[in-house]
């Protein structure tokens, strides 16, 4: 017999495109752009080429795109870069713990989230504030409504979370710097995107010599790789994006017939790829096992999965159950029977464990 | 009122204690729960809006629930 497996964790193998031109790019992009060699020029041109695809791509200026790496080392450029004399920061509840390290050495704000996920705007003056704004939530999927939070704040200076949404959320007109993760679009891991769209709020909080255009190293093949997985993933998006929402109803609809399930964050204001629901009396890590024993892998945000023994601080600021959680990540190429056997499995060990 | 000590037990236990117990109480009948787990307190939220009862922290480790409805 053979065993269904699934992969439903937030991680996943890159863009078979980008895995295919992988091998190409360490053999003809090894060389170092900035240097004037025969090889040095051919790896110039082929970053330029990278830059400006994924310019292309993102809908943005080829100038505004600075790749970095690791991707969490952009929030404190993207945040860091855009303070002002005095710096003081609004951001969410539910915004990564990269956001809140950068909170605490410096006067904040932060926005508290309602039960479905979504930030609860406030009227402030505080135009020299940086407001940093998730698009979408990287554990529960929830899109936030920027616009209307950039307006009830008033800050001119704001960072765009782009991570998780990548290229499914447009981003806001109005924005100074905003970050993306490779991993979004099926990219290679640890490469971020940071868009400086307004040069003039911003400046490099790195120390450095030349205050012109930032160039941080990032790997070339990595790039070039990352430059084909979002060409490609560009064009599939919408057909990847229908079928995830399929599935997400599926899920939904069967979890919801569980007792005291308690799911976070409606579908509709939900990036359709991404699920978290918790189960009531359930202990997650055991769960976690029991689905990974039927071949299914899952996330969790519950505390005994944690390392530190802390439970999601996005499912507590939303006051949504923290422990018996799982977090299901619907990525291209997953398949019905994989849904049906997840269902299943779900069901039967949420009854298993409450029994 | 009847007292659970949870201290020491980690989630999901404290809150499986606690709805072990409240299924045996009526509506109006109150009881302490003692956890230290960080989750508690979160998920004591959650746990009144799904089960309809409510929760008054009285100190860091302490809550005290009361039964509101019959479930």
């Amino acid at each position: 017999m053979v065993r269904v497996t699934g992969n439903f964790q937030s991680e996943s193998p890159l863009h078979p495109k980008a895995f295919d031109v992988l091998h190409a790019a360490f053999d003809s992009g090894w060389a170092d752009p900035a240097k004037l060699s025969q090889s040095g020029a051919k790896a110039r041109q082929l970053k330029n080429n990278a830059l400006e695809s994924i310019a292309s791509s993102l809908s943005v200026g080829v100038d505004s795109v600075v790749p970095i790496s690791p991707a969490s080392l952009g929030y404190y450029l993207g945040i860091q870069g855009l303070f002002a004399d005095t710096p003081t920061l609004i951001h969410g509840a539910t915004d990564r713990k990269d956001v809140f390290a950068i909170a605490t050495k410096i006067p904040h704000n932060v926005l508290k989230s309602a039960l479905d996920g979504k930030l609860i705007p406030e009227n402030t003056t505080a135009k020299q504030s940086v407001l940093a704004l998730q698009i979408a939530n990287a554990e529960t999927g929830v899109i936030q409504e920027c616009d209307a939070i950039i307006s009830s704040t008033q800050s001119e200076r704001i960072f765009l979370d782009a991570t998780t949404s990548g290229i499914r959320v447009p981003l806001s007109d109005q924005f100074s710097t905003a970050l993306f993760d490779s991993k979004s679009w099926y990219g290679p891991a640890e490469l971020g995107i940071l868009i400086i769209k307004k040069p003039s709020q911003w400046s490099n909080p790195l120390p450095h010599l030349n205050a012109a255009h930032p160039n941080f190293d990032v790997s070339l093949p990595l790039l070039l790789a990352s430059a084909v997985a979002l060409e490609n993933f560009t064009s599939e998006v919408k057909t990847a994006d229908s079928q995830a929402r399929k599935f997400n109803e599926q899920l939904r609809s069967a979890f919801s017939q569980v007792a005291d399930a308690d799911i976070a964050g409606p579908l509709e204001s939900s990036l359709a790829h991404m699920l978290s629901v918790s189960f009531l009396n359930c202990n997650g890590e055991e769960l976690i096992r029991a689905l990974e024993s039927d071949g299914y892998s899952v996330d969790s945000g519950s505390a005994c999965t944690a390392d530190n023994l802390q439970p999601s601080h996005v499912l507590a600021a939303m006051g949504v159950l923290t422990h018996g959680n799982i977090r299901i990540t619907i990525h291209p190429g997953t398949t019905q029977a994989e849904i049906d056997g997840l269902i299943k499995s779900v069901v039967i060990n949420v009854n298993r464990s409450r029994a | 009122m009847k007292e659970i000590d949870a201290r020491g037990l980690r989630c999901p236990q404290p809150i499986i204690e606690l709805g072990k117990e409240v299924s045996f109480m009526h509506a109006g009948d109150q009881v302490m729960l003692h956890s230290d787990d960080p989750a508690t307190e979160p998920d004591l939220v959650a746990w009144s809006r799904m089960t309809g009862n409510v929760f008054d922290k009285k100190s860091k480790d302490s809550f005290v629930i009361t039964k509101l409805s019959e479930r």
